[in-house]
């Protein structure tokens, strides 16, 4: 009988964390774009994160989006902030990012490392408290039918506003994944991560390709968020426990690699529902922590490391 | 066709080239040779934008090369093979081949390109999905070429594309870098430290110096050369 209990509840925080795993596999891929192609360290990735939750509910709030009604509008509340934290990545790119990355910082201490991190964290904590000004501490969510809606298979519920969530970061994590691996832009992007010299050579604008990396990736983090929004309470401060969930998916999948940073954040997901079957909720970021200190310690070049270069 | 005057180079107070002049006529097969830390490297970067010279001029059909931004130099029609190869590691071998064509004029003729490269380096065909970093040094340098073939350049600039190389390797890539000049007409200007085989291959060669062209002449000057013989061809 007990065993009967632990299994359905084994089965329903599988499924949960699929579920979930999808949003953090795309929060992740938005990550993985932006370190793979400018090896810059981003610590306010969270926080663009949590600009894509707000701006997923205030659209969902306002009557423009209004007219796609109670069930589809949360979702393409969450898509339209897409492009809207494109454009807000662009501007933060040209006015601050691109000054302490690229060529120009080459031959600074650490690579222009420091400067990244201290900029990266100086406009991350800039975000939380403006957030705090502008939307208030108060938790909110975007409330959608679905969020209270299942479909049950055999033991198993699955959230409705979940499922939308999982199929459309799903959906946008392949679309991304072409882009990259199909276009034009997309091979300009990889082979600037490369070697941006080289790439230069090729007729590649590699500040303009870090500028598209960048706010591409800040547009992905964001969707995630906003899809994420219709099944998790936020407030301004919400960025700082997931810029962690996005590392240790990133670095468990093989820095550098975009399939791996999807592959690592779903499994990242995975892990913490799986951790309630064990552990109280509130220590399901801990497991995270955990893991990420077994892959560093065991397997540091995680799931899809890149290849290395012949000499 | 490109007509360097007076280049200079500094790397902080280190300086690299020092009024460097050179001319290279459309049809010419030039050569760059000199030993180590001579700035041969550095020349190609400047020609490509990569340093920024301290002094001088670069004219490239007439036009002032140094105005038009990095990026757009390749459009112009002038392929960089750099140094150590440099391929993409990551991509495939057809994907670094096609970023050659990443200009539009180029791309319009991809499909020709790659033909064309193909008939010249048969084992990129077999190879062309494989990661470009798991290719042989030898095979990376026929990447390197091919990417810059794939630009359709009028000016190909190859930075000692020998370095590392078994000698029957580098034996091949010579020969092809020959039938590549006479069969297309292509203007060539060659970086190497293989002062004989680079010389032997010119119409016109520059011997550099720390930083200073030391000699110049044709390539029966140059290899009837007393200084050149004893310092470089090692005869």
């Amino acid at each position: 009988m007990e065993f009967g209990i632990f299994l359905e509840d084994a089965a329903q925080a599988l499924a949960t964390g699929i579920l979930v795993g999808g949003a953090y596999a795309l929060m992740c891929v938005g990550l993985g774009i932006i370190f793979g192609s400018m090896r810059v360290i981003n610590f306010a990735q969270g926080d663009f994160m949590m600009l894509g939750m707000y701006a997923t509910y205030y659209l969902a709030t306002s009557a423009l989006v209004g007219v796609f009604g109670l069930y589809a509008g949360p979702a393409v509340a969450a898509l339209l902030s897409g492009p809207i934290l494109f454009a807000f990545g662009w501007l933060l790119h040209k006015t601050m990012i691109s000054r302490v990355t690229g060529a120009r910082v080459a031959d600074m201490d650490g690579g222009g490392g420091y400067a990244q991190l201290i900029l990266t964290l100086g406009i991350g904590l800039v975000l939380q408290n403006g957030g705090l000004i502008l939307f208030g501490s108060t938790p909110i969510a975007v409330l959608t039918p679905l969020s209270r809606q299942s479909w049950e298979v055999g033991t198993v519920l699955l959230n409705q506003a979940r499922v939308v969530a999982f199929v459309a970061a799903i959906g946008i994590a392949a679309l991304v994944n072409l882009f990259l691996t199909y276009s034009r832009i997309g091979r300009g992007l990889r082979a600037a991560a490369d070697n941006p010299v080289a790439a230069t050579y090729m007729g590649v604008d590699v500040t303009k390709a870090h500028r598209i990396a960048f706010s591409l990736g800040v547009a992905v983090t964001a969707v995630a968020g906003g899809l994420l929004a219709s099944s998790q309470s936020f407030q301004p401060y919400i960025g700082i426990d997931f810029v962690i969930v996005m590392y240790a998916g990133v670095v468990l999948g093989g820095l550098g690699s975009i399939m791996g940073a999807f592959w690592g954040g779903l499994t990242i997901g995975l892990v913490q529902q799986l951790s309630t079957l064990f552990l109280p909720y509130q220590l399901q970021n801990t497991t995270i922590f955990l893991v990420f200190l077994l892959i560093i310690f065991f397997w540091p070049q995680g799931m899809f490391g890149r290849v290395s270069e012949r000499t | 066709m490109l007509r360097i005057r007076e280049l200079s180079v500094h790397y902080g107070g280190l300086c690299a080239l020092d009024k460097v002049s050179i001319d290279v006529e459309a049809g010419q097969f030039v050569a760059i040779v000199g030993p180590n830390g001579a700035g041969k490297t550095t020349l190609f970067k400047a020609i490509s934008g990569t340093v920024g010279p301290s002094g001088g001029t670069i004219e490239y059909k007439g036009r002032d090369l140094l105005a038009v931004p990095p990026h757009q130099r390749p459009a112009l029609g002038i392929a960089h093979v750099p140094e150590h190869r440099q391929v993409f590691p990551s991509m495939t071998v057809l994907e670094n081949l096609q970023m050659g064509a990443y200009a539009p004029a180029a791309a319009a003729q991809w499909k020709r390109s790659l033909e064309l490269i193909y008939e010249l380096f048969p084992i990129l065909a077999e190879r062309g999905t494989q990661l470009a970093g798991t290719l042989s040094g030898g095979q990376q340098q026929m990447v390197a070429i091919g990417r810059g073939l794939a630009n359709v350049p009028e000016l190909l600039m190859l930075d000692e594309p020998s370095m590392g190389l078994a000698p029957a390797v580098v034996d091949m890539i010579f020969d092809r870098i020959q039938q590549i000049h006479k069969e297309r007409e292509l203007t060539i200007l060659l970086v190497e430290q293989r002062a004989a085989e680079a010389l032997e291959s010119c119409d016109l060669g520059y011997v550099l110096e720390t930083g200073r062209v030391a000699m110049v002449g044709d390539n029966q000057q140059l290899l009837n050369d007393k200084r050149l013989q004893q310092s470089y061809l090692g005869l």
